[in-house]
């Protein structure tokens, strides 16, 4: 990695999905304050702190659940990937927001507490033990130290540092954040008064989540077994798999030896493969050794040059070489061994989302 | 009570390790295990609360990145 950290990268896509972002939150937050009071029980009528606590909790579950949802929804459908591409931002985000939320819960029922308040919010309840009254805080508290991690180590930096296993590893506790939001609410919120809406809106969630985590997992295990048939039947016919996509750099060549005296050579250029003869033309240079410019490949010993999609030499030169047939399943490459007549065209296989 | 207290004390005297340890690989480690950060300066006060919630685990990778340099990354 040779790029230098800066504290933020922005740029113009970026600052639009934060926009969108911050006035999402901002609509929520002042609907939920303005709207809300009217479907209050009029005979025990809350209090402003308690709404905008209320107010910034629910905002950071439904952010959450968005975030979850994000992951799995780009996987499903490419259209989502938008979403995906600023995801740290909403993280931190949320993790702001939330800490908004147990800020209110701080200062209004435990500022007036003779004790310390963080030491009044720890041990108030302390009934473990039970449903009903389960010190529900702990469980908010948990989560929102995960979603604090999380935020802190969201710079590139961690991603570099810690090694990308352990930065993935340290991520998925996004998972059991929220399952302890989920059981703060369930164990809390809702077991006093029973807000329909908000119950639902919490089912919802759970189901929402879920659902697309099954639902993508299904896709790719089917994906993979169909890549698995597919590779299968076509070693069958007698293909051979010459390899993996990314053993290939970008204008280079793989080269795959069939026999003593048949090599080819497998390029990867402007987002697709091609695969011709190792041996040049004019005296059996490596031509797996030379660059790929202009969909050309030049022989590193004389300079003589083919197109890649037919094996010709561009005109005014006649010279042929064979070319062959190639499949990409997955990112796996697979190389039929029967060579084509010299100069006969085979449409590049194109790279695509595999890349 | 009395744990309460103690588990915001044990908190406390957590997040101050952490500050040492930001201090001292904001100013010595990072240049020697972290390539790309090297004349950038602006960026690390970001780094400061991450390295105090887990700065056991930042000391881990200090110590196998002197070590093992970029194999161990
Ligand atoms: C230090 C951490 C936290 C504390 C002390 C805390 C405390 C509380 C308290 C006292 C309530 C009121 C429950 C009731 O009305 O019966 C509540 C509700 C709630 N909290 Fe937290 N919480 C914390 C963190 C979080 C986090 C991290 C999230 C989400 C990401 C969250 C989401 C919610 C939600 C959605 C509600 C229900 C709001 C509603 O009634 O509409 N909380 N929390
Ligand atoms: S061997 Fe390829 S140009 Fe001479």
């Amino acid at each position: 990695m040779s790029v230098q950290y800066t504290p933020v990268i922005w740029n113009r896509n970026k600052i639009f999905y934060d926009a969108v972002l911050l006035i999402a939150v901002a609509l929520y937050l002042y609907i939920y304050i303005r709207v809300a009071p009217g479907y209050e029980d009029v005979t025990k009528p809350i209090d402003g702190a308690i709404l905008r606590m209320r107010a910034f909790g629910s905002c950071a579950f439904l952010m959450l659940t968005v975030i979850l949802c994000i992951g799995p929804l780009a996987r499903l459908d490419r259209r989502f990937l938008p979403l995906l591409y600023n995801r740290r931002h909403f993280g931190v985000m949320t993790a702001g927001i939330a800490a908004v939320h147990a800020n209110y819960v701080l200062t209004w029922y435990y500022n007036f507490s003779p004790t310390d308040k963080y030491v009044a919010l720890l041990s108030s309840n302390t009934n473990y033990g039970q449903v009903l009254g389960f010190p529900f805080e702990t469980l908010g508290i948990a989560a929102l130290l995960i979603l604090f991690v999380l935020a802190a180590t969201s710079h590139d930096f961690w991603l570099s540092f810690l090694g990308a296993p352990i930065w993935k590893a340290l991520h998925m506790f996004i998972y059991a954040a929220y399952a302890c939001v989920v059981l703060h609410v369930a164990l809390g919120a809702l077991q006093g008064a029973g807000d329909p809406i908000f119950t639902s809106v919490v089912a919802a969630s759970v189901v929402l989540v879920s659902g697309l985590h099954f639902a993508t997992g299904r896709m790719e295990a089917r994906r993979d077994r169909g890549e698995e048939t597919a590779k299968a039947s076509l070693q069958e016919k007698g293909w051979l798999v010459a390899g993996e996509l990314d053993e290939i750099d970008d204008d280079c060549a793989k080269v795959v030896t069939l026999s003593d005296d048949e090599r080819v050579a497998i390029f990867k250029y402007d987002g697709k493969l091609s695969a011709i003869t190792n041996a040049c033309a004019h005296q059996n240079g490596p031509l797996g050794e030379g660059k790929v410019l202009w969909g050309c490949i030049t022989c590193p010993w004389h300079g003589y040059q083919y197109n890649l999609s037919d094996g010709r030499a561009p005109a005014p030169f006649t010279e042929k070489i064979s070319t062959y047939k190639l499949k990409l399943i997955g990112s796996t490459i697979l190389l039929d061994p029967n060579a084509l007549p010299p100069g006969t065209h085979v449409d590049p296989v194109e790279i695509g989302e595999a890349a | 009570m009395q744990s309460a207290a103690l588990l915001l004390e044990l908190g406390r005297w957590y997040l101050m390790a952490g500050g040492v340890v930001a201090a001292a690989f904001l100013v010595f480690g990072i240049d020697r295990v972290e390539p790309s950060a090297r004349g950038s300066y602006a960026f690390r006060p970001l780094l400061i609360p991450g390295i105090c919630l887990i700065w056991p685990l930042v000391l881990y990778r200090w110590f196998t990145l002197e070590k093992h340099g970029e194999d161990a990354r």
